[in-house]
């Protein structure tokens, strides 16, 4: 009896970044990870010598915090598990392995660790098999808390199929610079930050696979068809000549762009602006090439990734002078959009951290790190007027908006006291993102000079849906009436104070919903480089007054499934 | 230094939580503590150096202590090996 490995297994997920790639299969799994030897530099000796020690006093401080709460029996197994960190021994050979050695602290941890692991094993005593396991955790965490800055990233072979159960937006980044051509994740959802950063890198992405990791250890190759959400493991000869010709097609389609050059206006020549949303200088490229009429969405978060926090202004000076330069149109820069935990690991764990402390609540709680980023974005400003705007994530009260401009003319003055050339015009603008902003747009309105409409996060605030969550994903529906309902209150209230309105989230990428903005009126949408294309293709082979009709009609639609079955009909007739 | 032949007496021998007891309980004296068994040599405080003897039941091990408090160190982790390591349940 023979386990057949060798035939086509077919994996289905949902489609987190549209295309197709072929290539061949490179699993991580985070637990079974082997780290390579890594030699350092003299002069890192010392820094990596602190880096070990400070990953023991933190998985001390983990353990201690862990313990407080238990019942004897476990707080006793903790206390073995800090003897195990703190022992004497481990720490001499790991400093040896360090300091005589020269091997990076992560090797450093994983070749002494292995040495007492292997002896275990080899004593073929039973009992003490099962203390492996507990061992080799500890080694793990010891690791990832001495590295916590410093991602591990592995050797790629260039258009490589990256399988996964998730990863982190900065690993992503990394891998993508090796050139892999798609990725697969076994958890998340279709708006998991991977799958958004694969959208704006145009990887072909699928989440939600579950099973894709444990499948793929034997697989050679795999075709990824992101659209169909499924992933072909060890592809048969007929499969992988039928997915080639599909790339050719869809590369000829991409090299000719046609559109690009068009002028953005419906048929009836009503002017549109289809803009970028990215994060990263990389994706500069691909946005100009789409045809990107400036960045209507610059994410900062992988700032804070990055670790930039504890770095200085002038490292944020030189991202966004480095965005500016290589762009052309406006550029509107959104300040941090992160949760608490991204500021340092003590801040306590929230049971709702999209409901918590986030965005611009965190940020007028961290005055210092606002005013950093507010210098930063007013200082490029000076050096490109008129071409800078300030965007303000997650407002939910009114108050909120008059602290920030409190805060942004506070900073106005500073810099002017030293002499620093601002772009005194500079446009503030708020995210409509939580129901409560959009149904009191009218008073927001007369404070702020535009507003965007993150529709992702406008979705799951007002339908309840963790959009992480894939148990609950279905209900997670950008289409909704009652999104529809909101963005027309926020449109009227712009319009009433004569306010600029653009669009920033998914539904501005996709036909349907760029379809009914335009014809609602928004001409100003914003979206990931990859899906300009596909949208103003649609948008200026049609007039006003269709888009219109179906604008009105979702109005008025009770389902999601009603607005996208008026969808297809008028999709066939029109 | 003083050395001392010792067995295992406990059932589930050497294992995590004895260890950790054995190494706590070393740790306190000055003296250095090391156990050898079947021609290993680990250090007695090191609480992975013990687990790796793999010391079952019955295991014979030597103690070997040295240092200006030698023998109140060997005093006291004698009465816990007697003790089974204060394993009640075992």
């Amino acid at each position: 009896m023979s386990i057949q490995i060798n035939g086509e297994i077919s994996i289905k997920g949902l489609p987190g970044s549209d295309g197709i790639a072929i290539g061949k299969v490179l699993v991580i799994d985070h637990k079974a990870k082997k780290i390579q030897p890594k030699k350092i530099k003299s002069e890192s000796i010392l820094t990596n010598l602190k880096q070990f020690a400070s990953s023991r006093q933190k998985f001390l401080k983990e353990l201690n915090e862990l313990s407080n709460n238990l019942d004897q029996k476990t707080a006793g197994i903790l206390e073995t598990q800090k003897h195990i960190v703190s022992d004497i021994e481990i720490e001499q050979k790991i400093n040896t392995a360090i300091e005589d050695e020269h091997y990076s602290v992560d090797y450093s941890i994983y070749k002494v660790f292995n040495e007492f692991i292997e002896r275990l094993r080899e004593s073929g005593s039973e009992l003490f098999q099962q203390r492996i396991i507990d061992i080799e955790n500890i080694r793990d965490r010891l690791i990832a808390l001495a590295c916590e800055n410093e991602a591990n990233i592995f050797e790629v072979e260039k258009g490589a199929i990256l399988i996964v159960k998730e990863i982190s937006p900065t690993d992503l980044i990394s891998y993508h610079e090796k050139g892999i051509s798609g990725l697969i994740m076994d958890r998340g959802g279709v708006t998991s930050h991977a799958a958004l950063i694969a959208q704006s890198l145009n990887i072909p992405c699928i989440v939600s696979t579950k099973i894709a990791v444990q499948s793929a250890s034997l697989a050679k190759q795999a075709i990824i068809d992101a659209s169909n959400g499924e992933l072909v493991l060890n592809p048969s000869k007929e499969k992988l000549s039928e997915f080639r010709k599909r790339i050719k097609k869809l590369k000829r389609a991409r090299k000719v762009l046609k559109n690009s050059k068009a002028a953005s206006e419906t048929k009836d020549g009503v002017a549109f602006h289809l803009r970028a949303n990215i994060e990263f200088t990389q994706e500069l490229e691909l946005a100009h090439r789409c045809g990107a009429e400036g960045i209507g969405l610059l994410r900062t978060e992988a700032l804070l990734y990055e670790g930039f926090i504890k770095k200085s202004e002038s490292e944020q000076d030189k991202f966004y002078e480095e965005i500016l330069q290589n762009s052309s149109g406006p550029v509107t820069i959104r300040l941090f959009d992160v949760g608490g935990d991204k500021l340092n690991a003590h801040t306590p764990e929230e049971a709702n951290p999209f409901l918590g402390w986030r965005g611009i609540r965190m940020l007028l709680d961290e005055k210092e790190m606002l005013i950093s980023q507010l210098r930063a974005i007013l200082k490029i400003s000076g050096k490109f007027p008129n071409r800078v705007k300030i965007l303000v994530p997650m407002i939910s009260v009114f108050e909120e908006v008059i602290e920030v401009k409190r805060t942004i003319k506070q900073v106005k003055k500073a810099l002017d006291k030293e002499g620093i050339e601002i772009d005194d015009s500079i446009q503030v603008g708020i995210m409509i993102e939580v129901p409560s902003a959009a149904l009191l747009a009218n008073h927001i309105a007369k404070e702020v000079d535009f507003f965007s409409i993150g529709t992702n996060d406008l979705t799951q605030y007002t339908l309840a849906v963790d959009r992480g969550n894939d148990q609950i994903s279905k209900l997670y529906q950008q289409h909704n009436p009652a999104i529809w309902r909101l963005i027309k209150l926020t449109k009227e209230a712009a319009d009433e104070h004569k306010i600029d309105l653009t669009v920033c989230g998914q539904l501005a990428g996709d036909v349907l919903g760029a379809i009914c903005l335009i014809g609602m009126g928004i001409t100003d949408l914003s979206m990931s480089p990859a899906s300009i294309s596909r949208v103003k293709e649609v948008l200026i082979t049609r007039s006003r007054e269709e888009l219109s009709e179906i604008s009105e009609y979702i109005l008025s639609c009770k389902t999601t499934a009603e607005v996208q079955q008026f969808y297809e009909k008028w999709g066939k007739v029109s | 230094m003083i050395k001392k032949k010792v067995t295992i007496l406990n059932s589930s021998g050497l294992h995590a939580r004895p260890s950790a007891a054995l190494v706590k309980l070393a740790s306190k004296f000055k003296s250095d503590f090391y156990i050898h068994m079947y021609g290993y040599r680990v250090n007695g405080k090191s609480i992975l150096g013990v687990m790796t003897l793999a010391a079952e039941q019955g295991a014979e091990l030597v103690f070997e202590i040295d240092g200006s408090d030698e023998k109140e160190a060997l005093k006291s982790i004698l009465e816990l090996v007697e003790n089974k390591f204060g394993m009640v349940n075992e």
